[in-house]
């Protein structure tokens, strides 16, 4: 490989080009990188430059000794196979047919309602539950991968003490002689702690009630490091009690939120994100005003035969009735990417912000701010004046890692612009937290240093790792002289307690959990406990010496006892026959009758009292975040998530130190911060940093993010474990400070007095704070820029300007909603025409139109072939109902760049995690690429931020099959550019006449043989792709084909909707739509008749199957620097 | 400098210049034979099994369909070899003692798997699915030969691409009706007790007859075309099979 370049690339404030840009090396024109966007498979990918170590050698060689005795090899095409028949065939089970159960994945006591495909009895794909009101059908990218961890080959395989090997029943036995005298009796003194993150189960909780109940001494620590305490603690200033608060995106004409990713992260962000992207679908047929604030129904939607189509039309809004969504934050989010306007303000100053606000608002008592910025001065009168125009048809939001003092004003400002009860729904609480009984892991620590504990119980938290540095839990636990772990790995905590039992994951244990809404589900099990697990209602029942110790019997026995359950969940409906009303609540996914109740107790008169005093800023302010890939960390050992680029910094494998370019100048660090070895390589050289804090310090890569706001620092947490497994430890590739595990762990600085974010400095005493360069520098593997379009003309040496990504503002829409479909070389062409020739007269009346493109024929499409029908019919001998033309359509104004797709992708088509190495290499294997684009200049007020899906679109025209020299890349009736992967040879060549940069070749062995684990999540619907093949997004041809035959089968039509692809059923906003275009009111035709639908590169006569619609944003004409559209 | 080879060495060298694109030419040829011979393909092999288990007396000499074991075969990809306990539904009250089921004893007592072996292996990257060849009219005996006279299963196709392809570029010639999918000595020209043509049934069609528009097929109680060629073509129309470009695409048996 060619030594990185130390040429100090050209200072960042050079004259801004027009063009969008995915790296500050692409803005810049960095020489590396424009010669790697010439070179289709960068320097380093194609050729074979691994270091032959001699274990690798004698590998080879016997290999090749092996190939040369013919051992292993076999001639025929399929080595002899066994058939291995049931002896008694399950009643359910079709040998090759799918089933789907409803289950609920969870996630920091939260659960999503999913439906998980078996296939023979295997649990092989998440897909989210369509009933379920978390889920609405999307799934985030942590239950997608969820099905990894099931099969992680690191897993716990059994029970444990003090290391050695153990059972169950002893483990029972140990712990209840510490809490059970003989005769059975409850030993009340005893000091029991159990350990727990937020537990929403009602089973659960209510054997832990009966726990607590049962021990008066004992005491229950909740501990979630990745969830702020701040709606429960807010709501209860400003209520009175803790109360559960809930959005209703669909309602909101503005939304501000202050610092709260409501649509990628929390309970209840997939829902969120789908009832946002409800607003942003800009549909001709959308509601209108009055289809979402209700009033009278428009009467003229009846067809000819007086049935109401609206159910299948309305999707979507008018353009009148886009939303709007303001931002205010530090680190750059997937929803501040996609706000109208985004403000970058230091955390600490969001609770100013709001303050001040709220005194603009008119509301009275608000505790006083500190002095704001004069960028955020300047957004308090446009931002009232909108918010109260939209008094009752708003939102503010405040994320969970804000005090509880700016929640209760928030509260307060919901409360005072009408909001309560209408967008903002108030509930009982969903977790469990019995009075008098929770305390938090500082006080268990405390208490374990005092030796105040005799028996601790942990239940899958890994607090060792997770804890605060000022809270020394990992060298507590020896001081507690019985300590037991429940978990699913031997991780930080389990080795140091004395029993350790394997736990269950949930896809093979029976369970309950709540929703963002407090809804309950019935977790099944997919498939009986790979290693024998226990699940925490099966251990608590042994524990207890309960007579039903079936996890199945538990969860059944709580429903059973209906009247128990009513006191919680008042509107449980009645039932004569329980078995019935249980087979619906499994099957469903649901119990019914157990949404949430609003709760309309009015705003207390106190919600201000001990307000702290506002924060100022300060020289340099550090936020702490759950990372958006590995979370808590407790995905370290997810090579899905891992290896999956993060949605806006586009970082694999690592966390950095992330800052605006300013912070980092005036930290001192090198300007020229990277020395880019090319973006392509997805290698980016950066500095190391030595970030102290309180007296601690990590040593960190830095990473200059454009967005960030100026005067702060985010670290993600989750990374840095010691005992993960094999996906987190690195031998050859240490981390900044030489270790040979992934990232820094930003747990050994943070403290839990301020656990999200504090302002310090180098002199600010306690809070000291600084960022010191060190000589070091170390390699990020981002994948921004990887398989970049950019293209540049070697004749005329200049570089198109494609504008991948179109997008207008609602001002420029309503002027000329085709503005996207422009192409944008021809843009000054088009003009004219459209000055010159005047528009046609006639007008339709919306959706009847079908011809696809309008009758606007000043735009003619780039194409010689105008007679689309050579596309259509080149299939003659098909009846009319079986000539399908599978398209796909995506909504870049719903899509929030969340990355679920590419998590969903990888799982459905049995895509192979390569390795971090492998992606410095460029040859990460994703099918799916979220291109991240910024427009404008890096620092700016205005630099967008576009989101954009690309896969393969399956081009009319491929470029690929004309140059493939074996024809393993050729059309398919149906308008599907096949790969055939036996039938490939590697030349690649396809990949090289790309001009979208979708194809992926398998450079080595990158699929798993060896976990036998693995094998198991495989879909067997898929070929599992060896190394030396090309492969490409199918459009998830295995369903299409299965989709098929069962409509053949039937003798009917594949209806519209039959058909999900994996990215497509996983989008939380519902951004992805897919179908046949022959189907004239399919609802992908619907798409691409949006005047906002154009087809990416379209200007290179490609005909892609796939297009996307425009970015349509609706800034406040009112605002400060309003954005300007195209 | 002096030759290194006599110049007697000369016919020997044309020889073997003229020889060469024969040598390639039949090395060509040889490897292609050998593609296809049974020993690569399997074809005509009868791999041994756990349970000597005669097709041909179940199905030639007792008469039981098909689908009586297979019984995914309509609605699956794959046509399940039937559990032990399709076997113990008769063998529990005939033969039950005999020496030759007591691996199947075996199996159904100690709850575990026969191992039987594959004998239509096909690699798996090919997606072979039953149940849409069931349903336009492919009949088993087509693929599988007439199993009614195989004791031991033995490997009747090559399952070459070439095999599968010849099928779905021209399919009329393999088409039957439905109600003689699995029917062993089924051919067009056979004719009824009455020496007049067989006609369709209801079971010939989809949905029982029934078209889309409520109305019953008018091919019903008419005499079925009496020579392949004809039946086929009539079949293809009727169970919609669709044309050679579409059945040959890529897509259809590799994802």
């Amino acid at each position: 490989m060619k030594p990185d370049s130390t040429e100090t690339p050209p200072p960042l404030n050079s004259s801004a080009p027009s063009q969008q840009w995915q790296g500050l090396d692409e803005y810049v024109g960095s020489k590396e990188f424009l010669e790697a966007v010439q070179n289709e498979f960068p320097e380093g990918a194609s050729e074979f430059t691994d270091e032959v170590s001699r274990r690798r050698f004698v590998g080879l060689m016997g290999a090749s000794i092996a190939l040369a005795t013919g051992a292993g090899c076999y001639l025929r095409p399929a080595p002899p196979r066994k058939i291995l028949p049931y002896t008694t065939q399950p009643d359910e089970i079709t040998p090759g047919v799918a089933l789907y159960f409803a289950s609920a994945s969870p996630l920091s006591g939260y659960g999503t309602g999913v439906l998980v495909r078996s296939n023979e009895g295997r649990p092989t794909k998440i897909e989210g539950n369509p009933s379920h009101p978390s889920s609405l059908g999307g799934a985030d990218s942590f239950a997608l991968a969820s099905i990894l961890d099931l099969y992680d080959p690191d897993r716990s395989t059994g029970v444990t003490h003090r290391g050695s090997p153990s059972s169950v029943e002893e483990a029972i036995i140990a712990i209840r002689k510490q809490l059970y005298d003989e005769a059975g009796q409850p030993k009340k003194a005893v000091r029991l702690r159990i350990l727990s993150e937020t537990v929403t189960s009602p089973t659960l909780a209510a054997q832990l009630a009966k726990l607590l109940a049962d021990f008066p001494e004992a005491r229950w620590a909740q501990h979630d490091p990745a969830v702020g305490d701040g709606v429960r603690e807010g709501t209860t200033k400003a209520f009175g009690k803790p109360l559960n608060v809930t959005y209703d995106f669909t309602k909101a004409d503005v939304v501000l939120s202050l610092d709260a990713d409501f649509t990628t992260s929390g309970p209840g962000s997939t829902r969120y994100s789908r009832d946002f992207a409800e607003r942003r679908k800009i549909r001709k047929t959308g509601k209108t005003a009055a289809d979402i604030h209700g009033g009278k129904k428009d009467e003229a939607k009846k067809d000819d035969h007086g049935h109401d189509h609206d159910h299948d039309h309305k999707e979507g809004v008018q353009a009148d009735q886009l939303n709007r969504l303001y931002v205010v934050e530090a680190m750059p989010t997937s929803t501040g990417s996609v706000a109208d306007h985004r403000l970058a303000l230091p955390t600490s100053l969001v609770e100013s912000f709001a303050r001040t606000l709220a005194v603009e608002l008119g509301i009275a008592g608000v505790p006083g701010a500190a002095a704001l910025p004069d960028a955020a001065k300047a957004w308090i009168k446009p931002l009232a004046d909108d918010l109260k125009a939209k008094a009752g048809k708003s939102v503010v939001v405040a994320g969970t890692q804000q005090p509880a003092s700016l929640h209760a004003l928030v509260a307060a400002i919901n409360a005072k612009l009408g909001n309560a009860g209408k967008t903002v729904i108030y509930s009982a609480p969903v977790e469990a937290r019995p009075a008098g009984k929770v305390i938090d892991l500082k006080t268990l620590t405390k208490e374990m240093g005092d030796r105040q504990v005799d028996a601790l119980l942990i239940l899958n938290v890994n607090a060792a790792y997770t804890a605060s540095v000022d809270v020394p839990f990992a060298e507590n636990i020896k001081n507690v002289p019985f300590t037991f772990h429940l978990g699913t790995h031997q991780d930080e905590t389990a080795v140091r307690c004395q029993w350790h039992v394997n736990e269950t994951h949930y896809l093979e244990a029976w369970g309950d959990i709540r929703g963002h809404d407090g809804t309950v589900s019935l977790q099944q099990p997919l498939i009986a406990p790979l290693y024998h697990g226990k699940s925490a209602i099966e251990l608590f029942a042994g524990i207890t010496g309960a007579a039903v110790r079936e996890g199945y019997e538990i969860v059944r026995s709580f429903w059973k006892n209906a009247d128990e359950a009513r006191k919680t969940f008042p509107s449980l409906p009645k039932f004569d026959t329980f078995e019935v009303f249980w087979q619906e609540a499994v099957r469903a996914g649901v119990i019914a009758g157990t949404g949430p109740v609003s709760d309309t107790t009015p705003l207390a008169g106190t919600w201000a009292a001990d307000a702290p005093v506002a924060v100022a800023a300060g020289e340099l302010e550090i936020n702490f975040r759950a990372d958006t890939t590995i979370y808590d960390g407790r995905f370290a050992n997810n090579g899905w998530l891992q290896e999956l680029p993060k949605p806006v910094t586009k970082i694999t494998w690592d966390n950095a130190v992330f800052m605006s370019e300013a912070t980092a100048r005036k930290l001192g660090l090198d300007p020229a911060y990277f020395r880019w070895t090319g973006g392509e390589h997805g290698r980016a050289q950066v500095d190391v940093v030595e970030l102290t804090y309180r007296g601690k310090k990590v040593v960190a890569p830095a990473w200059v993010l454009p967005n960030h706001a100026d005067g702060s620092i985010t670290v993600h947490l989750g990374y840095g474990r010691e005992r993960a497994g094999r996906v987190n430890s690195t031998p050859g590739e240490p981390n900044a400070n030489g270790d040979p595990i992934r990232g820094f762990n930003a747990y050994a600085i943070r403290t839990s007095d301020a656990p999200w974010f504090a302002v310090g400095g180098k002199d600010a005493g306690k809070n000291d704070l600084s960022v010191a360069k060190t000589k070091k520098v170390y390699f990020l593997a981002c994948t921004q820029g990887q398989t970049s379009m950019v293209q540049k003309d070697l004749f005329i040496n200049h570089e198109w300007d494609r504008k991948p990504v179109r997008h207008g503002d609602l001002a420029l829409y309503t002027k000329n909603p085709a503005f996207a479909k422009i192409p944008p070389m021809a843009a000054k062409e088009t003009t004219e025409i459209n000055e010159n020739v005047p528009a046609p007269s006639h007008k339709h009346d919306g959706e009847k139109h079908e011809s696809g493109e309008g009758h606007d024929k000043r735009l003619h499409e780039l194409t010689m072939y105008y007679d689309n029908d050579k596309f259509e019919k080149f299939t003659p001998g098909l009846k009319p109902d079986q000539q399908r033309r599978w398209a796909m359509a995506i909504d870049l104004n719903a899509c929030t760049g969340c990355s679920a797709c590419v998590v969903a992708c990888q799982s459905e088509n049995n895509i192979p995690v390569v390795g971090k190495e492998q992606v410095t290499k460029g040859r990460a294997m994703h099918w799916i690429n979220i291109d991240r684009y910024y427009e404008g200049a890096p620092g700016d007020a205005g630099l967008k931020t576009l989101f954009q899906p690309r896969m393969c679109v399956q081009c009319e025209n491929a470029p690929c099959e004309i140059v493939c020299p074996v024809g393993a890349t050729v059309h398919s009736a149906d308008g599907l550019n096949d790969m055939t992967y036996n039938r490939c040879v590697g030349t690649r060549y396809c990949s090289n006449n790309c001009p979208y940069k979708v194809r992926r070749f398998n450079f080595l062995t990158f699929v798993d043989w060896d976990s036998s684990s693995l094998k198991l999540g495989r879909n067997p619907d898929v070929s599992v792709r060896s190394r030396g093949v090309m492969e490409k997004c199918t459009f998830c041809v295995q369903r299409i084909r299965g989709a098929e035959i069962v409509a053949e089968r039937e003798a009917r039509k594949i209806r519209d909707g039959e058909i999900l692809t994996a990215c497509q059923s996983a989008c939380p906003s519902g951004a992805i739509v897919f179908g046949d275009l022959n189907e004239g009111h399919s609802a992908v035709a619907r798409w691409k008749n949006e005047p906002t639908n154009y087809g990416l590169l379209a200007e290179l006569n490609t005909r892609p199957r796939l297009t996307h619609l425009a970015i349509v944003r609706n800034p406040n004409p009112a605002m400060p620097n309003t954005p300007k559209g195209v | 400098m002096p030759q290194i080879f006599p110049k007697a060495l000369n016919p020997i060298a044309r020889v073997i210049v003229l020889s060469l694109p024969i040598i390639a030419a039949s090395t060509g040829v040889g490897l292609a034979a050998f593609y296809r011979s049974s020993y690569a393909t399997g074809v005509g092999e009868t791999p041994p099994q756990p349970v000597a288990f005669s097709h041909a007396h179940h199905v030639g000499q007792l008469g039981i369909d098909c689908r009586y074991c297979h019984t995914s075969v309509e609605i699956s990809g794959s046509a399940n070899v039937p559990p032990t306990k399709t076997c113990m539904n008769c063998h529990q009250q005939i033969w039950q003692g005999a020496d030759l089921l007591e691996p199947v004893r075996a199996s159904y007592k100690n709850n575990t798997p026969i191992e039987w072996n594959r004998v239509y292996n096909l690699p798996h990257y090919a997606y072979f699915n039953h149940s849409i060849h069931v349903a336009k009219g492919v009949g088993c005996v087509s693929c599988h030969g007439q199993l009614d006279q195989q004791n031991l299963t033995t490997q009747h196709s090559t399952l070459l691409m070439e095999w599968c392809i010849k099928c779905h570029r021209e399919p009329e010639k393999n088409l039957r009706p439905r109600s003689e999918i699995t029917s062993m000595t089924y051919s067009p020209a056979t004719l009824g007790a009455d020496q007049k043509p067989l006609t369709w049934k209801k079971s010939d069609f989809a949905n029982f007859g029934k078209l889309p528009d409520g109305k019953e097929n008018p091919l019903i109680g008419q005499p079925r075309p009496t020579t392949q060629k004809e039946l086929g073509l009539l079949l293809k129309e009727e169970y919609k099979v669709r044309d050679n470009v579409t059945l040959t695409n890529c897509s259809m048996c590799h994802r």
